[in-house]
């Protein structure tokens, strides 16, 4: 709780006086001599236990009403945030989270998260007085001083983004700036959904903050507003993946929504060039993926355009970007060695080329490796004994810068290993057994279901030859013994993957289940996304921020943008000759929140409040609470009253009157 | 209307209140130099006579019945001639009807032994305000009774109590007696601890005959020894009134802040708050006065509670008045 007054509570020594009047009175009693003693003395010993207690009560109402006046008279304000333990401070830090998710509004005509919590804010400022108030806002981290909270709301620092929020990083901004500019007694506001993916709770940041807050000088109260209600139900959309197939522009779209609440329709608007087009899309579950293929005949050259669905509790996650450059090949590279027999050479040609006319696909020998483009490359599939340097190192390179490299056991043996993986020499199936498949992450990786929701057809592989691996991957896909059928590493912004058998009827049946294809083409794919990575931006990331002596311009018809935030703000900028489509960061489309236990373990021994504010409403964080410390003391005024008042004398034993006869 | 009759009728005339004020009588010793006695309550009280409820024996002809058949006027039985009576009581007129010998007995009036128990225990020195010691209203009550007593041709003795009998006067009717009387209520000095049931169990002992026993106490002892002694005092056929002294902050305990008590008998001390411990001293006292007039009524002792702020001439006009006998009786 605050007090507006708080050197009123020295008043409240004062509850001590009718304790010290008591004890004086105990002091400063008479002496008077006294004949009728045996019964002083009986009623001294009966009078123990029950009238003490009433007497002990009747004290502590009083120095209870006392204590309520003085409460009264210092002005308190309550409300959950600032709760007990306030006082006067001389710095606010706010540290606003005004990230996508902060736009959420859980009414059709109510505020935003953020700007509820800056009206509030700035109310909460105008009762502290003279406090100063300093921002540290998601999108920019840094802290500055806000010379009047009644311009807050104002602020372009304070306007909604579409960039992430690093709440670590801005804790940290604040303890920074709370050790160099030394603001005497402060608080840490922090305004935030409690989005998890903001938090980064596994972030080593944690422990510095915890430490040096621990370390500061004076006290700094930390108090957590957490915006966290989630009533309506919000959906999003978001473009997943994009490019260019035979004369068409494929968007992978996925269409999101908090809560599952049966079948439904949802119009997606697109605007590709300016052109508008919309569509219904039938929606189930809680996310829903889908294909948009835009038809490019007669436009080779690049593009640009948005998705949006209509309006709904937050307008931030209604519209995602998308950018395409010129028309070009994506290349393939096949190194296979001469032992590799012609049906397994036949069917990875096919699968890395079935027809399509932008794809290409180069077969090396190993020997040959090095006049690999690897500038140019998409995907490489390596059947063959793994490299060695030089060509292992330049592999590993292109790995690191987004490629993908897929790796197929060779026919021969060899003790060469690429990021920590090698193969184990081949094993047989038992005569008359198959390895078989017995399960595969069906949500990532290559053997990932089908955007519709169908799983692919893994349980009908058999396979009588395999090689194992050996290393530090992770398995997508594993035999029924669980040795790994498809292996992953992660190198940089690129993987490989080791495929532990071969299209080959030698070896398996993978030829017939088409699945080597699938395969091979969402590995292109991916690799593909490296050189369309370029054409992509997170708001508030490097990737959106123009280079050298580019000028940003928005070319994006969706909205205005706001010139102080434009950094900040989803849309397609063009930076001197490149086009980005800028999107607002996977992380702000999560639903998973900040549980209250893992708040704990974040801000462990930092003492913090909490405030959870589920409706967003327009509320004041506190209100003066004088009138109701002025009703609390009239209560124990009355209570003592009440227990003052001596018990009617009803005589109902059958002891006379002591009225003297005569 | 017979003789008895017409004192009776006499008596009951005598009894209005206010009493006229009548001249002291001839024994009156000079009683100004007590403060304790007051002349013009002393006239307006002679006009009551003091009355036993008991048959009393005396020694001396008086005024109060006596279980004896005596000389007076009020006819009392007749019985048969036996030889040895004296043939002068022989009912002539009896004989004349009956034809058989009749001695003819009257009532024997005789006078009345009155003790006066004093506790002069320390608590009967306590008192309140403006109000009278306990003590000076014993002094009061016993010298005016002891006066209007003499006055009637009765006898009146002392016995002064503390934590035993410390003084004692036998019970005298001569006018000059009563100087002596006086005398000794003024010396009292109230000290020690309450002797009181001892003291009744002495007198109880050393009275022989019926007599008149007021006790005049604030009666701080055990009841059940205080109802014992009055036991005693009844088996010895006394009549016994008492009269219970009390101050009434006593009894009202109405005390507003903290205070030292000291007792006055053995200086015992406690510091206590009276707002704590009223209701519990209020239940104590009520218990106690109701078992010191329930032991009282045991032995059919007349019982008056009597505190000092009042008016100790209304509070002997209402004992004298209710001890008169009704019109008809004797």
């Amino acid at each position: 709780m605050t007090f507006l007054q708080q050197t009123m509570l020295w008043g409240l020594f004062a509850v001590s006086i009718p304790v010290i009047i008591h004890l004086l009175n105990r002091r400063r009693f008479r002496t008077v001599e006294w004949g009728a003693m045996q019964f002083l003395l009986k009623a001294t010993r009966e009078s123990r236990g029950k009238k003490r207690l009433k007497h002990i009560l009747i004290l502590l109402m009083r120095s209870l009403a006392i204590a309520a006046l003085i409460f009264a008279i210092a002005r308190p304000l309550v409300g959950g945030f600032l709760g007990w333990g306030g006082g006067s401070v001389e710095t606010v830090i706010l540290i606003l989270d005004r990230s996508s998710s902060m736009e959420r509004s859980e009414k059709d005509i109510q505020l935003s998260k953020r700007t509820s919590v800056l009206e509030r804010v700035t109310e909460a400022m105008a009762e502290l007085g003279e406090a100063r108030l300093v921002l540290i806002d998601s999108a920019t981290g840094i802290a500055q001083e806000v010379p009047s909270p009644d311009v807050l709301p104002e602020l372009s620092f304070t306007a909604p983004t579409d960039s992430a929020a690093d709440i670590p990083g801005m804790l940290v901004s604040a303890l920074d700036y709370i050790q160099e500019a030394k603001p005497g007694r402060s608080e840490i506001w922090v305004a935030s959904d409690l989005q998890r993916e903001d938090w980064a709770l596994d972030d080593s940041r944690w422990d510095a903050f915890r430490a040096n807050l621990d370390e500061l000088d004076f006290n700094v109260k930390l108090r957590v507003l957490a915006l966290n209600g989630r009533e309506r139900n919000d959906f999003a959309i978001r473009v997943l993946s994009s490019r260019r197939e035979a004369g068409e522009f494929v968007l992978d779209l996925e269409l999101a929504r908090e809560q599952d609440t049966g079948p439904t329709t949802k119009a997606v608007t697109i605007s590709h060039l300016g052109a508008r087009s919309a569509t219904q899309v039938s929606f189930n579950g809680q996310s829903q993926r889908f294909q948009k293929r835009i038809p490019l005949e007669g436009a080779p050259g690049a593009g640009h355009g948005w998705v949006s669905i209509p309006d709904n509790a937050n307008s931030r996650n209604n519209v995602s970007y998308y950018a395409y450059g010129k028309e070009a090949p994506v290349h393939a590279y096949l190194v296979t060695e001469n032992a590799t027999s012609s049906d397994a050479l036949e069917a990875l040609t096919k699968g890395l080329a079935p027809g399509f006319a932008n794809q290409e696909v180069t077969v090396r020998q190993p020997s040959q490796a090095h006049q690999i483009n690897f500038d140019s490359a998409s995907l490489i599939v390596w059947k063959a004994p793994l490299p060695k340097p030089p060509v292992s190192n330049q592999l590993f390179e292109f790995v690191e810068k987004g490629g993908v490299t897929l790796f197929f056991p060779p026919e021969e043996d060899s003790d060469a290993s690429f990021g920590g993986i090698s193969w184990d020499p081949i094993t047989q199936s038992p005569p008359d057994k198959f390895f078989i498949v017995d399960d595969w992450d069906h949500a990532d990786g290559a053997f990932r279901d089908a955007l519709g929701g169908a799983p692919l057809p893994l349980e009908r592989i058999r396979a009588i030859k395999r090689r194992g691996l050996v290393g530090d991957f992770i398995s997508l896909a594993r035999w029924d013994d669980e040795e790994p059928l498809l292996a992953r590493r992660v190198i940089g912004q690129g993987q490989v993957l080791f495929l532990s058998t071969l299209p080959d009827y030698t070896w398996s049946n993978f030829e017939r289940t088409a699945l080597h294809l699938v395969l091979l083409q969402r590995s292109f794919d991916d690799g593909n996304r490296r050189l369309g990575a370029g054409f992509f931006g997170v708001a508030g990331e490097d990737s959106a921020i123009p280079q050298g002596d580019e000028i940003r311009d928005r070319v994006d018809s969706y909205a205005e943008g706001d010139a102080g935030n434009v950094a900040y703000e989803a849309g397609v900028y063009r930076f001197g000759e490149r086009t980005v489509a800028v999107n607002r960061p996977v992380g702000e489309d999560s639903i998973e929140m900040l549980t209250t236990a893992q708040l704990d373990a974040a801000l462990l021994d930092t003492d913090y409040s909490l405030l959870e504010d589920k409706s967003s409403s327009s509320e004041s964080f506190f209100s003066e609470a004088w009138r109701a410390f002025l009703i609390a003391m009239l209560l124990f005024l009355i209570i003592e009253a009440l227990l003052c008042l001596q018990p009617k004398r009803v005589d109902t034993s059958t002891a006379p009157s002591p009225e003297p006869t005569s | 209307m017979g003789r008895a009759g017409i004192r009776s009728h006499l008596r009951s005339i005598r009894t209005p209140t206010p009493t006229p004020t009548r001249p002291l009588p001839f024994i009156l010793p000079p009683p100004v130099k007590y403060d304790f006695l007051d002349s013009a309550v002393l006239s307006r009280l002679g006009a009551l006579p003091i009355e036993a409820r008991l048959a009393m024996i005396g020694n001396v002809a008086g005024k109060h019945r006596s279980p004896h058949r005596g000389s007076s006027v009020e006819f009392a039985e007749y019985r048969k001639y036996v030889p040895g009576d004296d043939t002068r009581r022989l009912d002539w007129k009896a004989y004349a009807r009956s034809d058989r010998h009749y001695i003819k007995e009257f009532e024997a009036d005789t006078n009345l032994r009155a003790y006066f128990v004093v506790d002069c225990s320390g608590s009967m020195k306590y008192a309140s305000g403006e109000h009278d010691q306990k003590i000076q209203f014993a002094r009061k009550f016993a010298a005016t009774m002891a006066y209007l007593l003499v006055d009637q041709g009765d006898s009146a003795g002392l016995s002064c109590c503390d934590e035993s009998i410390h003084l004692e006067l036998p019970p005298s009717r001569r006018p000059a007696h009563l100087q002596n009387f006086f005398d000794v209520l003024s010396t009292l000095e109230p000290k020690g601890e309450t002797g009181l049931v001892d003291a009744l169990h002495t007198v109880a002992e050393k009275v022989g005959q019926r007599a008149l026993i007021f006790i005049i106490s604030d009666l701080f002892c055990d009841p059940q020894s205080f109802g014992d002694a009055l036991q005693h005092l009844r088996y010895r056929k006394h009549d016994v009134a008492v009269f219970h002294l009390m101050d009434p902050q006593e009894i009202n305990f109405d005390f507003t802040r903290p205070y030292r008590f000291v007792d006055l008998e053995d200086n015992t001390t406690i510091v206590a708050e009276p707002n704590l411990i009223a209701e519990e001293y209020d239940q104590a006292i009520r218990e106690f006065l109701a078992t010191v007039e329930t032991k009282c009524h045991d032995v059919h002792a007349d019982y008056h509670l009597v505190t000092s702020d009042k008016d100790y001439e209304e509070v002997l006009r209402d004992f004298l008045t209710t001890r008169l006998p009704k019109k008809g009786a004797r």
